[in-house]
């Protein structure tokens, strides 16, 4: 995928146990990117709001990504939950 | 439902990025100004972003990790220029106006941002612990531990069983423990040389996909002019701590997403 070739050649790295520069597998990089885009960052009401509830379908999402295709198949089946609260 | 299409915003910049389409990223930028901030921008189009739809989308999987990885992109690609001050993923206006309209509703705020992450990058460190590993340190290293070791090997059968079943629990006592001492000795020596630092929640297993569980998530501020001085700080900790079955994961420079809110200073 282009995007992933894109960031392999970023100067972002993992500095592993020998001190020498490493470039991360494909997964620990997309988790890393994820894990702060998804979730952090200047959070302001847009004029399109993603409610609590779409929330958690991402972290249910981020979940199944990375998780074995058997099991994301099992999720997939599953019934999304009802609205819940609004954040105030 | 409006066909107008929708304004995406990923970050907002101390430079003014010109209209262009970005290196290797299918998207067309441009910036919505308010004196000199600058609200780097794409159009996006309602059927993927509009509530509805977005809502629906946030379910597809491969939709959002194309979306994600573009979000950060152009990020990266903006940070060459200038300050940023990164957005969460999904921040979305109907027009430049309304966008105009909430920078200059949060200026003092973004000004304030902007002054604590110049010359600063974000980087980040996880730290996984193979348990058994760690374990097996603890039996060597530990006084009392060893001591209940001498008396097993040179006791009765049926009293070894039971000094082993204390040993047991006295290791898995210790056990978070040691950990704790381990993850709290890792952050402080990042911290003292960063400018802030902010402790996140661990992630379970099945997203890591590593063996080790997750004992530590953080992010640090670092001057970019200081960032030699963590070479020297993560040898330290692999050479202290490595042993006992703990890995470092240390990457950077990141755009500074977790040091984008005043109220959120890490202590």
């Amino acid at each position: 995928m282009a995007a992933v070739q894109f960031l392999f050649q970023r100067r972002k790295r993992k500095l592993n146990e020998m001190n020498e520069v490493a470039f991360k597998t494909k997964d620990v990089t997309l988790l890393e990117i994820l894990d702060r885009v998804l979730d952090k960052g200047v959070i302001i009401s847009g004029d399109v709001v993603i409610s609590v509830a779409d929330v958690d379908l991402i972290y249910l999402g981020l979940k199944v990504m990375l998780s074995s295709v058997e099991t994301m198949e099992r999720l997939r089946g599953a019934p999304i939950e009802g609205p819940m609260q609004e954040p105030t | 439902m409006a066909d107008q299409e929708l304004v995406y915003l990923y970050c907002v910049s101390t430079r003014k990025p010109g209209r262009r389409q970005l290196n290797g990223i299918d998207i067309e930028i441009y910036s919505v100004s308010f004196q000199d901030m600058h609200a780097v921008v794409s159009k996006v189009s309602p059927e993927e972003f509009s509530e509805d739809n977005l809502k629906r989308k946030l379910g597809d999987m491969k939709w959002l990790e194309e979306k994600a990885l573009q979000h950060e992109k152009v990020i990266e690609e903006i940070m060459k220029q200038g300050t940023v001050i990164p957005f969460k993923f999904g921040t979305i206006f109907q027009s430049d106006q309304n966008l105009e309209n909430m920078l200059r509703d949060n200026e003092g705020n973004f000004r304030d941002i902007i002054t604590d992450l110049e010359g600063r990058d974000e980087w980040g460190i996880k730290v996984y612990c193979d348990i058994k590993k760690f374990k097996l340190a603890l039996e060597k290293e530990d006084e009392k531990i060893r001591e209940i070791e001498q008396e097993i090997t040179s006791t009765s059968k049926g009293k070894a069983y039971f000094l082993e079943k204390k040993k047991q629990e006295i290791l898995n006592k210790v056990l978070d423990e040691k950990i704790s001492e381990c993850t709290q000795d890792t952050f402080n020596r990042l911290r003292t040389s960063s400018a802030d630092a902010k402790i996140n929640k661990l992630l379970p297993q099945e997203v890591t996909q590593k063996e080790g569980k997750m004992v530590l998530n953080a992010a640090f501020l670092i001057e970019k002019n200081r960032i030699r001085e963590f070479d020297d700080i993560l040898k330290y900790l692999r050479g202290e701590h490595g042993r006992k079955g703990l890995e470092f994961d240390w990457t950077g420079p990141w755009p500074p997403y977790n040091f984008c809110s005043k109220e959120e200073k890490g202590s």
